[in-house]
């Protein structure tokens, strides 16, 4: 269980950038975080990761086992002379112990002809996949995503976002992703968290939906 | 030209930097800190005078300075995060400034020449062993924590997330990056040092290979440079340095020239 409770956050105490953040993750849901560009929704993940410390407030977290997807693929140098395995065989060496076969990854995320292709010769899709697949060798309990399906083709997207659903269904792993794609938030998620101007709200995906489409993309109050 | 003793001294020597400059160099140029030696070099500078001023072995204090300074720079990244670069050019102001200061002040007198430019003649036995020490050190922490150091240099932030334990590595790496440097200069010199960092594996980064294939080749080329140098060095009896440091740019145009021609016949293999 994730459980977050009164958080603010402030670059150099100026400004909140997040106010008073509450939520809790059970074991096995899917909540997706959304909202306007610079509205806090990364920033929440890095605090929940433990990259930044919050201003105020608490996180407690009982996962045992966090795995990261990040969003910055795109921002990768494609030059970076590394091939498929090796992103996921670091991995492994630095996670010591209770991660999968490589081989078994590769393969449920059809990647297995990729696997001596360099990073940079991917496409957008295919890269993202391998940061999933990186994630999943861990066997994470509580998988966290940043815009999964930031820049990528269709087919792709579809895939990946088939694989969360199959992975908090079947496997009951918890979810946390940032989305920009409302379709695939209001369809696959337990719960969303609607971030705006730095204060957060809890709502059911389906009311959620709703009310987008009564408000014409206005102001959301769920 | 093998009969000589100190021939014997620079070949031994060269063995070891030629595979561990680019072992290093890989992990600086990946993470966009090609300068980073010529930087240190110049701290090494400071290091060896400090080091005749208390009558201390020069690669000794070479690495005991150099290290400090590596450490500040990697304890700077963090506050300088946009301008990386300037932290590059503060420590060099700083340990040229002490250099200077020691060298004109008459304190110690030592042969800038061969400091700058790299000399096979000043190579002693007991230069080797501290190679050799270093050296071997060095090259088994970078293989120990070779996986630490692809992820970290790939994606640091991954590697946080992980379990890495990020700091200390990279402290770690900042100390081994000092001994490079520190064992390095007797024979490349001060000035060049940075050629013998960068271009092998700037040469090998064109070949478009994976990490692991990357580096052997940069090791390959670091291996023909230093040698060829060595030995045109003897020849024309001239400095080591700046010889490796043409071969090294001569060695790199060859690969993009290769990598064109091969590129140019694909194209028409297409075409036809």
């Amino acid at each position: 269980m994730l459980k977050i409770d009164h958080l603010y956050f402030s670059y150099n105490n100026v400004k909140n950038l997040l106010t008073d953040i509450n939520f809790t993750l059970n074991d096995g849901e899917y909540i997706s975080i959304i909202g306007s560009n610079g509205s806090g929704k990364s920033t929440l993940i890095r605090l929940i990761l433990k990259l930044i410390e919050p201003t105020d407030g608490t996180i407690n977290n009982t996962f045992k086992n966090m795995a990261y997807v990040p969003q910055r693929f795109n921002q990768l140098n494609i030059h970076f002379p590394i091939t498929v395995r090796e992103v996921l065989a670091s991995y492994k060496k630095v996670r010591h112990n209770g991660c999968q076969d490589i081989s078994e990854v590769l393969n449920l995320l059809n990647l297995k002809e990729k696997e001596q292709t360099l990073i940079g010769q991917l496409s957008g899709g295919q890269c993202q996949k391998v940061f999933i697949a990186r994630a999943l060798l861990g066997n994470p309990d509580l998988l966290v995503l940043d815009e999964p399906s930031n820049g990528i083709d269709v087919k792709s997207r579809d895939e990946i976002y088939e694989l969360l659903a199959n992975l908090n269904k079947s496997k009951k792993m918890s979810i946390i992703c940032v989305e920009h794609n409302l379709q695939a938030a209001v369809k696959n998620s337990t719960l969303l968290y609607h971030i705006k101007k730095g204060h957060g709200h809890m709502c059911l995906p389906e009311r959620y939906a709703q009310e987008y489409i009564k408000n014409d993309l206005g102001d959301i109050k769920c | 030209m093998l009969e000589y003793s100190f021939m014997q001294n620079a070949f031994l020597i060269s063995f070891f930097i030629a595979a561990l400059c680019p072992v290093i160099g890989m992990f600086l140029v990946l993470r966009r800190y090609s300068m980073m030696g010529d930087t240190l070099s110049h701290a090494s500078l400071a290091g060896i005078s400090i080091g005749m001023l208390a009558n201390q072995n020069p690669v000794l204090s070479s690495f005991i300075v150099v290290s400090m300074f590596s450490i500040i720079i990697e304890w700077l990244r963090k506050h300088f995060r946009t301008y990386a670069e300037l932290i590059l050019v503060i420590v060099l102001s700083l340990s040229i400034g002490i250099a200077i200061t020691l060298l004109s002040s008459g304190l110690v007198h030592a042969n800038i020449d061969s400091l700058m430019f790299g000399s096979i003649l000043t190579v002693t036995k007991s230069d080797f062993y501290w190679v050799l020490f270093f050296s071997v050190i060095s090259l088994f922490l970078v293989y120990r924590y070779y996986a630490e150091l692809m992820f970290i240099v790939f994606d640091e932030e991954g590697a946080v997330i992980a379990g890495a334990n990020v700091k200390l590595i990279n402290y770690l790496f900042a100390v081994l990056v000092a001994a490079t440097i520190s064992i390095s200069i007797r024979i490349v010199g001060i000035l060049v040092i940075s050629s013998l960092i960068a271009l092998p594996i700037a040469a090998s980064l064109q070949l478009e290979k994976s990490f692991k294939q990357t580096l052997w080749y940069g090791i390959l080329f670091s291996y023909i440079d230093i040698f060829s140098g060595i030995v045109l060095s003897y020849w024309l009896d001239a400095a080591p340095g700046g010889i490796i440091a043409i071969n090294s740019v001569i060695l790199l145009l060859i690969v993009l020239f290769y990598k064109h021609k091969i590129r140019s016949n694909k194209k028409r293999i297409i075409q036809e």
